[in-house]
């Protein structure tokens, strides 16, 4: 759900930007945090960035004919919170737009906002409220990242709403809403299996280390 | 290849331009079409990036088209959207369907915005096709932006092309085994590949720990500059 460049007029690329700095700048007071106290840590991000900028360029097939890709987000929320998963979201996404020409730099701010902020956010605090239920993490990665997607999808028709207000700003929101949806709800869906069954390659090979994360549960081991 | 991009950025006429004029040439640009939405500076600035990119820096015109194709795609399917959705007004062509049709208004946003998408684009391109990435990091340490940040883009720089690498090499083992041949087992090759993808990440950022360390990591790695501000 990348804005492309050059989408959004000026006063909300910059209305974006300012409320996407200060979330990425607490990201990283976040991590440096970590990595002053592990620095071996600063090797494993920078390495899950680059898997997550990596699996975000495969196409996944998707139910109405159109290919798209998994953003991982959810993968990277469950995995190390979403402070940091902000971070690593905003570089891959300005690796996207200048490696891949996909999204933008103008548009970064309103990208970073959906995909890197209240994507993983959304996702991460249903985790954790089902973690807390004791909910078998696997129908809870399914979880995770469904509504990372969907939330992800459902501030980018903000956005565009609020961009392209006609009529009205409500009834634009509901039209691009609508619009995404046929593509969209397939996709979220398509993601959250995928993600199932590398949570069950996860699960499989290396349970401690996702212990070790927080990720799953003592009795799941 | 998938990133023929970054393969341009180092091989063109501008490479070893001065990669801060570069950057601030082209997003001043950027910002100025987005603050300007002029249709005739849009083409104004589509022309002057068309000169730069093929005249200056020697991009072959095959090369810019691929570049230009995939946001063209988008930019096309959004502003049809754009013109049959969001008219107000009188309508001057109806489908008949529910009442959808072109206004004079949408016909004018769909249009507008289609020129600012490209022109903008043009410009991303200028700055995408001649800048290799470890110039606009090292203009962003310039800037003042974390070294965290820095260290951790350029060592996720560094690792995207060996996984990629792997990845490919995987991804046809499991075509050559039949592992796309439906959508259930696509989806199920895709999960391996990507699980799999992640534990060799792992030991791979284990190694790269230890080299790190090896050559006295402190947080911070020191990189060569050239000198470019001298061309």
């Amino acid at each position: 759900m990348h804005i492309m460049e050059g989408f959004l007029p000026p006063l909300w690329c910059a209305v974006w930007f300012v409320i996407a700095i200060p979330v990425v700048a607490y990201g990283l007071y976040k991590i440096k945090k970590v990595v002053d106290e592990t620095p071996e840590s600063k090797a494993l991000l920078a390495v899950s960035g680059a898997f997550m900028f990596v699996i975000s360029s495969l196409k996944l097939p998707s139910v109405t004919g159109s290919c798209s890709h998994p953003t991982g987000n959810g993968l990277g929320a469950a995995l190390f919170g979403p402070a940091a998963t902000a971070v690593l979201a905003t570089i891959v996404l300005i690796f996207q737009a200048i490696l891949l020409a996909h999204g933008g730099i103008t548009t970064l701010g309103a990208n970073i906002v959906s995909m890197g902020i209240v994507g993983p956010l959304a996702g991460w605090i249903v985790y954790k409220l089902l973690f807390k239920a004791g909910i078998p993490s696997k129908i809870n990665i399914f979880l995770i990242a469904f509504i990372a997607d969907f939330a992800t999808y459902l501030v980018t028709s903000v956005q565009l709403g609020l961009a392209f207000p006609t009529p009205t700003t409500m009834a634009a929101i509901t039209k691009f809403f609508l619009i995404f949806a046929p593509t969209q709800l397939p996709l979220a869906i398509a993601e959250g299996l995928l993600t199932v069954i590398v949570w069950n390659g996860l699960m499989t090979y290396r349970p401690k280390l996702l212990n070790k994360l927080g990720a799953i549960a003592d009795n799941e081991l | 290849m998938k990133f023929d991009i970054d393969y341009i950025a180092h091989n063109n006429r501008l490479t070893d331009a001065n990669p801060y004029v570069k950057i601030i040439v082209s997003i001043a640009l950027m910002v100025l079409t987005l603050v300007l939405d002029n249709i005739a500076f849009d083409i104004f600035i589509f022309i002057l990036m068309a000169v730069l990119i093929l005249g200056v820096a020697r991009i072959t015109l095959r090369n810019y088209v691929k570049f230009l194709a995939i946001p063209a795609a988008f930019a096309i399917l959004t502003c049809i959207f754009l013109i049959f959705f969001f008219g107000t007004g009188k309508l001057i062509f109806d489908t008949g369907l529910w009442g959808i049709g072109i206004t004079e208004s949408s016909l004018n946003l769909g249009i507008t915005t289609f020129c600012r998408c490209f022109a903008c684009f043009a410009c991303l391109g200028f700055l995408t096709l001649t800048t290799p990435i470890a110039d606009i990091l090292q203009c962003l340490h310039k800037i003042k932006v974390p070294v965290t940040f820095i260290d951790i883009a350029l060592l996720m720089y560094n690792t995207i092309f060996i996984f990629l690498d792997q990845m490919f090499t995987m991804q046809n083992a499991q075509d050559t085994r039949l592992g796309y041949v439906g959508t259930k087992s696509t989806y199920k090759s895709i999960g391996m590949l990507f699980s799999n993808l992640f534990f060799r990440s792992l030991d791979k950022s284990e190694t790269l720990q230890c080299s790190l360390d090896s050559r006295c990591y402190q947080g911070y790695l020191p990189v060569y500059k050239p000198n470019r501000e001298d061309k």
